[in-house]
């Protein structure tokens, strides 16, 4: 899902970057302990699966006399031998194929907070340099010009309603003591604009897209309306209805009048409000005219600086980069210089600074983490090879092949990892898929179906990878040696 | 004597360990009859397993020809010997070695798995050995829940099951009483004369050798004393 780029709002008071860093944070550390304790708890889930996997298994190999299901049937029953080692085995791999496939679900979802979509992309517009990016109003007509001077094809599909302005408001509803609790922080736009660039508030339906369509409407119709979400009505113990005097911080001296007019929906924009850019603005030329302190009539501080971001839905990349070399055109914008870029570059600029964390999860955590499971793996099955060294001698006697051995000892390494596999990431997708954590613009944080799939195949991989060294160990017992040792 | 169903031929085997070479069969030479029932005998360390590991096709010789009935096993190859040994050769062995998590009928089941058999054909055949053994009663029952002398019954049905014309048994009765011994022997004697079975057994107790046609002692990797005993 496309959210905010790094230029957005008051420098300090970005939310999504704590609380991103505290989330990876929180995944690398904490999950491990999570898994371990969910490990343990499922143990007895385990064991029941176990066993009723057995019983099917011996259903089979009773009604079709099939031999892999017997040999399956012993893996089983090998299995059930010795309740710790099989224990420690699935509490091992599970905690292997949960932690891996919350960070696989991390990757992801980074992957598509970042990713184009070709169809349907958005180029922003910032200013050259500075972070957070602040323009002129000025740029903002500019931009439109630039925008119509596009050939056919290139200008965007829905004219208007693929293009608006940012401008970022923090303000505070308790002047004197200025605490936290009081702050808003507000997207100023123009209200139009929630219903087609809003990533999800564009796709609301039934009910909330109603309230949504009419919280607008009254925001058009009444310039000091103000929505805010839910969360932070609460958090600010308000109600709809209510009027609010807000002093702005970032714009200083600025205070409005506001009245809340409707809700954001939970786990939309939490914690954010929205105002009509055109109140803003207003407020900026009224101080101008009308400050007392204002003796020369000097434009507000912030006059020239209240844009922050352009956004532009583009039909395709020639477009892009034909507005961009327009952009890039000190002719068309010099005081200051802008550039344009796509959402995802802005978020890869965004996620700069997770890049060090991304990487070492990705390429360094997650195979060490494999590599050091497999070990263990090996560990475990070598102790009970060892330990049924004669029996395997006993099964080739009776004229079983080498890899019929193989084939019991990886297999019941495989059993493991698959259940453990299938139930960490079921629990992964059930239980954390749901919580539905929201991490600031960037959506609701989801586990993607598909570990469901790469969960269990994980948890067999390591299996196989781990039980292979022992498993042709037990393969290539010498039966004569150890009868003639033992007997 | 009947038609050799065994044959051994110049055994030579000889293991190496370290730089050190241990000749423990040296050019033996000898014939089994069919339906003949053998014991051997000899001191500690002289080769008597490692002569019946060769027999049965367990090793292979480092040179002479082992033959068993048709077959030549001492030119075949490991997968070709363990296919060899489900359909013509049963194992006892001294401390039974079945396999503690299943019971009684599916150890005795586990060789016929590997053959071409009905689930149906294979339920016949391991209750017709469980009943020959005596316990019938006991199939459902583990390793565990038996005695040494049950457990070891269970271990001659799983070796007759596949009804291989050769048994061979390394020490059957070592790890057993008197009275449970004595069953053992009963049954390899019904195993030799009802069903024709040729056995070689390794003993160290000459009570127990003596239940056999001929006994065969072995010392220093040759064949020294060839005596008619028993029958
Ligand atoms: N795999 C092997 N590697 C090296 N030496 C071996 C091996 N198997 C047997 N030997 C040696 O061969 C000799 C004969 O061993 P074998 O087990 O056949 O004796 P045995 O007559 O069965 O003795 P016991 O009565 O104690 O069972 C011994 O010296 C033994 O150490
Ligand atoms: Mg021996």
């Amino acid at each position: 899902m496309f959210g905010m780029p790094s230029e957005m709002g008051p420098t300090g008071l970005d939310p999504s970057m704590g609380l991103l860093a505290g989330y990876l944070l929180g995944v690398l550390g904490g999950l491990n302990l999570l898994a371990l304790g969910l490990g343990f708890i499922t143990l007895p889930v385990f064991f029941i699966l176990l066993y009723a996997v057995e019983q099917v298994s011996l259903a089979i190999s009773n009604a079709t006399g099939w031999f892999p299901a017997k040999l399956v049937l012993y893996m089983f029953r090998g299995l059930r031998r010795s309740p710790l080692r099989t224990s420690l085995t699935y509490i091992a791999l599970f905690v292997l194929t949960l932690v891996l496939s919350m960070i696989y679900s991390v990757l992801v979802f980074i992957g598509r907070v970042t990713t184009e979509k070709e169809a349907d992309f958005k180029a922003i517009t910032t200013h050259k340099t500075i972070i957070p990016s602040q323009m002129p109003r000025a740029h903002y007509e500019q931009f439109k010009r630039e925008l119509a001077k596009l050939p056919d094809g290139m200008r965007p599909k829905n004219g208007e309603a693929d293009l608006m302005a940012w401008s970022f408001f923090l303000g505070t509803t308790d002047p004197i003591s200025k605490r936290p609790d009081s702050n808003v922080f507000a997207f100023c736009i123009e209200p139009r604009k929630i219903l087609t660039m809003m990533d999800g508030l564009d796709d609301l339906t039934g009910k909330e897209k109603a309230d949504l369509d009419a919280a607008v409407a009254e925001m058009e119709r009444d310039k000091q309306a103000i929505v805010m979400s839910k969360m932070r009505m609460k958090k600010m113990n308000l109600q709809v209805g209510q009027t609010i005097k807000v002093t702005g911080l970032n714009y200083t001296d600025l205070v409005f009048d506001l009245r809340i007019i409707g809700e954001l929906p939970d786990g939309k924009y939490d914690n954010i409000s929205f105002i009509n850019s055109a109140y803003l603005f207003s407020q900026l030329d009224a101080w101008k005219l009308n400050n007392p302190k204002n003796r020369t009539s000097e434009p507000h501080p912030m006059d020239a600086k209240c844009i922050n971001l352009i956004w532009v839905r583009l039909p395709n990349k020639e477009a892009f980069e034909r507005l961009a070399a327009a952009v890039n055109d000190t002719g068309n914008f010099s005081n200051p210089q802008i550039k344009l870029e796509t959402a995802s570059s802005g978020f890869g600029t965004f996620l700069e600074a997770f890049k060090d964390i991304l990487f070492g999860m990705k390429y360094l955590m997650a195979p060490a983490m494999v590599a050091i499971m497999c070990l263990v793996i090996a560990n475990a099955i070598s102790i009970g090879v060892r330990e049924r060294r004669t029996e395997m001698a006993v099964l080739k006697v009776l004229g079983f092949q080498p890899r019929h051995v193989l084939f019991l000892v990886v297999g019941e390494a495989v059993l493991v990892g698959l259940m453990a596999g299938f139930m960490s990431t079921l629990i992964a997708f059930k239980m954390i898929g749901n919580l539905k954590l929201q991490i600031a613009f960037f959506g609701a944080f989801f586990v993607p179906g598909e570990v469901l799939l790469y969960g269990p195949m994980l948890g067999a991989f390591v299996a196989v990878a781990g039980s292979i060294a022992p498993a042709l160990n037990a393969k290539n017992v010498k039966v004569a040696e150890v009868f003639s040792k033992v007997a | 004597m009947a038609r050799a169903l065994v044959q051994v031929r110049d055994l030579v085997k000889s293991f190496t360990r370290g730089t050190e070479r241990i000749d423990v069969l040296q050019k033996l030479t000898l014939d089994v009859g069919q339906a003949e029932f053998l014991a051997l005998m000899g001191p500690s360390g002289s080769g008597k397993t490692t002569l019946l590991n060769l027999i049965a096709g367990l090793d292979q010789p480092t040179s002479g020809k082992i033959s068993v009935g048709e077959n030549v096993i001492s030119e075949m190859s490991e997968s070709e010997l363990a296919r060899w040994r489900t359909r013509h050769v049963g194992f006892i062995f001294q401390f039974y070695y079945l396999l503690p998590v299943l019971t009684a009928y599916e150890n005795v089941e586990l060789p016929l798995l590997l053959l071409a058999l009905t689930k149906e054909q294979r339920r016949k055949q391991v209750t017709t050995a469980l009943d020959l053994v005596g316990l019938a009663d006991r199939m459902d029952h583990r390793p565990g829940q038996l005695s040494g002398g049950q457990q070891q019954r269970v271990g001659i049905a799983r070796a007759m099951v596949t009804d291989p014309e050769l048994i061979v048994a390394d020490e059957p009765t070592g790890d057993l009483d008197t009275k449970s011994a004595d069953e053992i022997l009963k049954l390899m004697e019904i195993l030799r004369a009802q069903l024709g079975k040729t056995i070689i057994m390794v003993t160290h107790d000459p009570k127990a050798a003596s239940r056999a046609q001929r006994i065969l002692h072995l010392e220093k990797g040759q064949l020294v004393l060839d005596t008619a005993a028993g029958v």
